[in-house]
């Protein structure tokens, strides 16, 4: 009897130490059962010299509310999530220009900008409507780009799952309080580590070059023309800045007359005599840093050597207007022969082009267009662009706003017809003469399908420089394919201006859970504390009488009673 | 009077501390209010699926005779009981790719859900109880397999979902399930009693104690045919399952009350 005894007695610690292991291992499980699950995208988060820009938090985890909250309602624990088609500007310029507190903001943007997906792609939709909600855009990105914002913003695209979330949450809201418990409310949580600085954060210049016919006779170097773009992009939410039109036309552009002019190239008959030297540039929103670096790496020689540089910055939403801006005053010689040259080309295109003059200001920092950094080095130069005014600091840099459906590729087609006859003209020394190089039905044609697939390619690719590696999948794609085109390709890898610096996380998952609220659990905490006493005195009473449930209550029992 | 609540302090400490113990593994950043508001909704379910077995032990004489011993060698029967249904279910049947009533599949189901009944008159039968009256020993036995039953089916989803932020209504329901299941374990244990520890029963009796005993048996196969032939959702499937464990109870009772008088 007595070693069964033992046994048992084993066999039982051990069922309890198996139990207590279960508990253990199960306590290690990873909670993950929301009811929706997001991608989010964040708002930048950036230095300028020390002064704090953007949105300083990532983490996120509170209530959600909407826009028809009660009028002084306490918000700092709350985000609030805004529908960009029925954006209020006041309140948030409020909230965010007056820092006020809040939990958090969450911006919903059509399925419009979302360049992952394939439906939208192509899809017009009224065009007055968009145009009101482009103006919108453009508004809340400079807004939240300049604004110091000590909560997280998200921006997320428009789907059934966070509609329907909206919708609950809007009902709430109109109600005026959270609604019955199992509707209490829903919590949005973003679990992100705190944002870190990104260590030297690299640009990365792209070069190619086509060298022009030299003849035995040539002592000296040949005469160059430079092409440049930048190709970065700069906007409110980089995991979503595309930029097609500032800069993918400018890119695309480049390509294309670089492939124009390899195929000239290509045959010594017809190689003229300038080099040509193709730069795709880094650092564009941040005052043309790439482009400054890239020529002082220049050999000084060959920097000499450039007749004049033509940069191309945003040539895809043009109607029949480009404006050619320049540095140097307009009586200059070279000014005025590059300037007849290109409105030549451009009367008989069908179009027409304007000048405009800018000064450089040396002792101000801010450079606004690219040809200023070549002027600075007292290289001729000029931007071929649509836009009128200089852009300010960060402006029309691609952000989100700038998406597939505003660019125009008859109006890239034109632009890159217009640089290239002009080009031609020079190089060949046509000009004047009425002759068409790249006519539409030669093996010279500019090939919209090439256009199209980059400008596809580059509408889905962010490309905000300190996010980019140093062997990112789109910069060697640029490098291999200046390569197809040029002879020689260099590489140049700088960091960025020390005056920005950059903040790493910009894209995370955005859990929604429903919650129930705090009265909820101590309501049926009551009701399952009444439901067992209840049971507890039903037993009682049918198994041992009424008396002893009586008796329960008169404590301490007397013992004597009992044993007697 | 002893203090009747010992054994089931002992239990519910044991859940406490062990909950205490896990949340000194959560990491730290997970410690905020709002854990401690899913902790609580984890309490309560807990509590609804767990409490009424202790309140059960400690509100019937049970406590009084200290028959915590049966209970858990019915705990551990039943533990055995699961495994060799495992085993079997892991043999013969064959996996459906979709979730429709196959009634072969079911049938071999519910046959090895009778398995559950040999192990109960394993319990019954076969295990030294010391001198507890057949009143007594029912009711343990049918407790210890409850209990086991809970926290072999529901602590671990209990465990993992209960806890999370979103909040439904599974685990509220689950506990309910819990409730109908001791009621049901119980019965069944009673009439597995009268049929093979009861000696002389009234003939016209047998019959109608044989017949509830293969309904009560055969509960998981109808809850199973209705959930997927009728495709009744969860909460009227628990409702289903508490109303006939009322109904059986009833109907046990009065089998054994009835069985009760001519012996004595």
């Amino acid at each position: 009897m007595a070693p069964r005894k033992a046994g048992e007695r084993d066999m039982l610690e051990s069922f309890y130490s198996i139990i207590a292991l279960v508990f253990i291992l199960v306590a290690c499980v990873e909670l993950c059962d929301a009811a929706t699950v997001v991608d989010v995208y964040r708002l930048i988060q950036y230095d300028i010299s020390g002064v704090p820009f953007g949105s300083r938090l990532a983490a996120l985890n509170h209530h959600a509310g909407s826009l028809h909250f009660a009028p002084g309602a306490d918000l700092s624990r709350t985000v609030v999530i805004i529908p960009v088609r029925e954006l209020n500007m006041s309140f948030v310029k409020e909230y965010i220009v007056q820092r006020q507190p809040l939990g958090g903001l969450l911006f919903l943007l059509p399925q419009m900008f979302n360049f992952d997906n394939r439906d939208g792609m192509g899809i017009y939709h009224q065009n007055h409507g968009k145009e009101l909600l482009h103006n919108v855009m453009v508004e809340l990105e400079q807004l939240l780009i300049h604004a110091n914002i000590p909560y997280p913003v998200y921006f997320a695209f428009e789907d059934s799952d966070i509609d329907a979330v909206l919708a609950d949450i809007n009902k709430n809201d109109a109600i005026g309080q959270p609604a019955t418990a199992t509707t209490g409310g829903f919590k949005f949580v973003v679990s992100a580590p705190e944002p870190k600085k990104l260590a030297s954060p690299t640009i990365t210049n792209i070069q190619g070059w086509l060298p022009g016919l030299k003849t035995d006779g040539d002592a000296s170097q040949l005469p160059t023309i430079a092409i440049v773009a930048s190709y970065d992009t700069f906007g409110a939410a980089p995991a979503l800045s595309v930029g097609s039109d500032s800069n993918g036309s400018g890119i695309v552009a480049l390509l294309e007359i670089a492939r124009l002019f390899s195929l000239l190239y290509s045959n010594p008959k017809t190689r003229g005599r300038y080099n040509l030297l193709f730069g795709l540039t880094s650092g564009g929103p941040y005052n043309y840093n790439g482009t400054q670096k890239w020529l002082r790496s220049l050999d000084q020689r060959l920097r000499e050597s450039i007749d004049y540089a033509i940069c191309l910055n945003s040539i895809g939403s043009w109607d029949n207007e480009l404006w050619i801006h320049v540095s140097k005053p307009p009586e200059n010689a070279y000014i005025k022969q590059i300037f007849e040259g290109f409105s030549n080309v451009a009367e008989e295109l069908g179009f027409k082009v304007g000048l405009k003059h800018k000064k450089i200001n040396i002792s101000n920092p801010r450079v606004a267009w690219e040809h200023e950094q070549f002027s600075r080095l007292r290289v001729t130069a000029a931007t071929l662009s649509e836009l009128f005014t200089a852009p300010e600091l960060m402006e029309r840099t691609g952000g989100f706003v700038d998406s597939r459906h505003f660019v125009n590729e008859t109006a890239i087609i034109r632009s890159i017809k217009l640089v290239a006859e002009s080009l031609a003209r020079h190089v060949y020394g046509h000009q004047g003469k009425n002759i068409q190089i790249f006519s539409d039905k030669s093996s010279l044609a500019v090939n919209p399908s090439y256009i199209q697939l980059w400008l596809d390619l580059l509408s889905r690719t962010p490309r905000v420089a300190p996010f980019l590696s140093k062997n990112d999948p789109l910069v060697m794609a640029l490098k291999k394919e200046l390569e197809d085109h040029t002879n020689e390709v260099n590489v140049q890898h700088e960091l960025l201006d020390g005056m920005f610096t950059f903040y790493d996380l910009t894209k995370a998952r955005l859990n929604i859970y429903q919650v129930a609220s705090v009265t909820f659990d101590l309501l049926l905490l009551l009701v399952l504390g009444s439901y067992l006493i209840v049971l507890f005195s039903f037993l009682v009473i049918t198994t041992r009488g009424l008396d002893e449930l009586f008796s329960l209550f008169r404590r301490p029992p007397s013992r004597k009673v009992k044993t007697a | 009077m002893l203090p009747p609540l010992c054994a089931s302090d002992l239990l519910f400490g044991f859940l406490c501390s062990s909950s205490l113990i896990s949340l000194g593994f959560l990491r730290k950043r997970e410690r905020e209010r709002e854990e401690r508001m899913t902790m609580f909704h984890f309490f309560n379910c807990a509590i609804l699926t767990f409490g009424p077995h202790a309140v059960y032990y400690s509100a019937t004489p049970l406590s009084e005779y200290d028959t915590l011993g049966t209970s858990v060698k019915a705990a551990l029967v039943y533990l055995g009981t699961a495994l060799v249904k495992l085993v079997c279910l892991a043999t013969f049947l064959k996996v459906s790719e979709n979730d429709s009533f196959d009634p072969y599949q079911e049938l071999l189901k519910a046959l090895i859900g009778f398995i559950d009944v040999a192990g109960l008159y394993f319990a019954l039968t076969q295990l030294t109880h010391r001198n507890i009256s057949q009143n007594h020993k029912f009711q343990a036995v049918g407790l210890g397999w409850a209990f086991a039953d809970s926290v072999l089916h529901r602590l671990a989803p209990l465990w993992v979902g209960a806890r999370g932020l979103e909040f439904t209504w599974d685990y509220m329901l689950q506990g309910i399930e819990a409730n109908a299941n001791l009621v049901l374990s119980i019965s069944l244990a009673a009439l597995g009693s009268l049929m093979w520890l009861r000696k002389n029963k009234p003939r016209t009796l047998i019959p109608i104690i044989y017949a509830c005993a293969g309904i009560v048996a055969t509960m998981p196969s109808i809850t199973s045919y209705l959930r997927r032939s009728l495709g009744w959702h969860f909460p009227e499937v628990v409702g289903f399952e508490l109303f006939t464990s009322l109904v059986m109870a009833f109907i046990s009772w009065q089998l054994f009350a009835a069985c009760q008088r001519p012996s004595s």
